[in-house]
């Protein structure tokens, strides 16, 4: 009897963690309400987890008057991770142990502007912290991945073309101009590669290759736990080699691109007749329900990028290919067939088998590499134990 | 938790999972070797005019939405948004043409007819209570009785499982509507829109006034309403936002359609001549 009781009490105290954590902070009535747990238990457990360090409170204002708002404890300086994708923006807020406090989704436009998209990045950023009760002063740094090849020296995108409109645009400039702290700026295929080399499923692996399988396709590249980006940050692009020699010509300006065979807009194209018009959703959420049509667009798109990352493997020689992006949402459908092609290559099988994984991160992958870029960039780590170490000496046990 | 809800949609998957949301556009060359079998829209206007006095509201306007699609409706003020959002809910009857239902014609001559036939509008000053709950706003009118009293509880679960559909931000279904915000109320007008298993959703203006991060939840709203296979049509002034959301823009201008794109190819440039009147999708008859 005690035993499910105190088991009970365990799962009332990871749901009121998980809701802190979707909403950034409430106060304890709010988190009554969100948790439909009594204010007596709510009361409880918040008391239990101030107590363990989980969460902070500090005073804010509801409704005109003064009530606790309660937060997930953080430890010194906050890390803001965005991403940019083709048609969602999303941005998460994390601590120097990489606990995501909040998080925020904003749907995007196809070929979205550069002045609007920026815009309500910074904005969401700002309102990101003021529902944590936190605000910009407290955060070390800002990570944007951007689906285009990024230089590391200018911060700029090293490619025309790729991602229309946003050429001539200093995007760490405008951002940190706007937000006055330092703005990170890099390619999501490698902010992907870094979150799940570090966290995900490469963690015990040193060299690995990240397979972006979105919109357009991308891949980042880790050798020996460091992210290798490349003289002009277009290491790992494998959206760009050619596949079809005599197929369309690429927004990037050469012929038969493999985002020209496996870009959402490839791959919706030849369901258009039997199907109408689909979006990319749509042909993952089918192919998922099990739709024939869909199924074998995703696999025979597997299957290419598969052989394309083939290649690549055989030029890094990786321990792991990790596969992410929102096709990977298809599970075994994209990754299967990609697997299949690797693994036809004599020369990856010679010692043991390259593993190909599906990405443990999903959707999160590239803004947690966007926190992880923040956070060893601005070095952090350091900071926190100079304070554990304070915290030790003055601590009483 | 949700289990009233999603049992209330009638698990709409599977029968709504075939050929939705295929309309070819307009803007797509006719060479397709074999045009898709047109399914029948959810939802579809045609040739409905509407007049007050001299005043040309609607001329000959056809209009078509289908399951998992969402339509977006844009134009000048005056161009006859609202005055066709109105038609579809039954607040204005048509003086001509019709409203079809799944290819049946249908007199929607009232909102409660409207709603009888599964379509929820949100109008841009959201209709809500100011001094009720969360709960009982989305109940309003509707309310779950069990004999003579309430089922307050049953309510309240129904709400919430709603507000997590949608992925909504609000944490207590018992806040009174004047505490919360400008974006939380339209969270709220769309959730109440989904109590009785609606097919359609029209949604007036759902992001003008709204900040940016309240916007990015309306606009996730409307997403999470197009993967619960509904026909949604949004009004707006917001290119930026229409283009997030839409499968399908149609432009009025001067009540009449003045042009349809599809979202993911055609660019602001063609919409915005379109809405201007620098570009004509027929001579003014």
């Amino acid at each position: 009897m005690s035993g499910s009781q105190s088991s009970l009490r365990g799962a009332n105290r990871v749901l009121l963690v998980e809701t802190l954590r979707r909403y950034g902070g409430l106060t304890q009535v709010e988190l009554c309400g969100a948790t439909r747990l009594s204010a007596a238990t709510v009361s409880t457990i918040v008391r239990e987890l101030l107590g363990a360090g989980v969460v902070e409170t500090r005073t804010t204002v509801r409704s005109g008057r003064r009530a606790q708002l309660v937060t997930l404890a953080r430890a010194v300086g906050l890390a803001v991770g965005v991403h940019i994708g083709e048609r969602h923006l999303r941005l998460a807020l994390s601590d120097s142990s990489h606990d995501v406090l909040a998080e925020q989704v904003l749907p995007l436009p196809v070929e979205h502007r550069v002045d609007t998209t920026l815009d309500r990045a910074a904005l969401l950023v700002v309102d990101l912290l003021e529902r944590v009760g936190s605000s910009l002063e407290d955060v070390v740094g800002i990570g944007i991945g951007l689906p285009a090849p990024v230089d590391d020296a200018t911060g700029m995108i090293s490619v025309r073309g790729i991602l229309r409109g946003w050429d001539e645009v200093h995007i760490a400039q405008v951002m940190s101009k706007r937000l006055g702290r330092p703005v990170f700026v890099e390619n999501d295929a490698n902010l992907g590669a870094l979150a799940e080399s570090r966290l995900g499923a490469a963690r015990d692996y040193r060299d690995v290759v990240y397979v972006r399988a979105s919109y357009g396709t991308g891949a980042g590249i880790v050798l020996g736990g460091h992210l290798h980006r490349g003289f002009a940050g277009t290491a790992g692009e494998i959206g760009h080699v050619q596949v079809d020699p005599s197929g369309d010509i690429c927004r990037c300006g050469s012929r038969g691109c493999l985002d020209t065979v496996v870009g959402s807009r490839a791959l919706i194209e030849p369901l258009r007749g039997s199907y109408g018009s689909l979006a990319l959703r749509d042909v993952i959420a089918r192919t998922l329900e099990g739709d024939p049509g869909c199924r074998q667009i995703v696999s025979d798109a597997g299957a290419t990028i598969g052989s394309v990352v083939a290649s690549l493997a055989m030029a890094v020689n990786p321990q792991c290919v990790v596969v992410g992006g929102e096709l990977a949402e298809t599970g075994e459908v994209l990754i299967g067939p990609l697997r299949n092609a690797i693994r036809q290559r004599v020369l990856l099988n010679q010692i043991a088998p390259l593993e190909v994984l599906p990405g443990e991160l999903g959707v999160r992958s590239e803004v947690t590499g966007a926190l992880l870029l923040v956070l060893q960039s601005t070095d952090v780590s350091r900071q926190v134990e100079e304070v554990d170490v304070l915290a030790a000496v003055e601590g009483t046990p | 938790m949700d289990a009233g809800r999603t049992g209330g949609r009638g698990a709409p998957a599977p029968d709504l999972a075939a050929p939705a949301g295929a309309t070819a556009p307009s803007t797509a060359p006719a060479t397709a070797p074999s045009p898709p079998a047109a399914p029948v829209p959810l939802l579809a206007l045609r040739q409905v005019s509407k007049f007050f006095g001299a005043v040309e509201a609607l001329v000959a306007v056809d209009l078509e939405v289908h399951a998992h699609e969402v339509v977006a409706l844009v134009g000048d003020n005056g161009a006859g948004k609202s005055t066709a959002a109105k038609v579809i809910a039954g607040v204005l009857t048509p003086d001509a043409g019709q409203v079809e239902i799944d290819g049946e014609p249908v007199t929607v001559g009232s909102p409660s007819g409207a709603h009888d036939l599964g379509i929820a509008t949100v109008f841009q000053d959201l209709a809500l209570c100011e001094n009720l709950d969360v709960t009982a706003n989305l109940f309003l009118g509707r309310e779950v009785h069990q004999g003579l009293l309430l089922s307050e509880g049953e309510m309240e679960t129904q709400t919430r499982g709603t507000l997590d559909a949608l992925s909504a931000r609000i944490p207590s279904v018992r806040t009174p509507l004047h505490q919360l915000s400008a974006g939380q109320r339209q969270s709220v007008a769309i959730a109440r829109t989904l109590i009785g298993s609606p097919r359609i959703v029209v949604l007036d203006e759902p992001t003008a006034s709204l900040s940016v991060v309240q916007t990015a939840e309306v606009l996730t709203h409307i997403e999470r309403l197009r993967d619960l296979g509904l026909g949604v049509i949004i009004i707006s002034h917001n290119m930026n936002d229409v283009r997030a959301v839409a499968d399908r823009i149609v432009v009025l201008r001067h009540g009449r359609v003045n042009g349809t794109f599809d979202a993911a190819s055609a660019s602001y440039e063609s919409i915005i001549g379109a809405i201007t009147g620098a570009s004509h999708a027929a001579p003014m008859a």
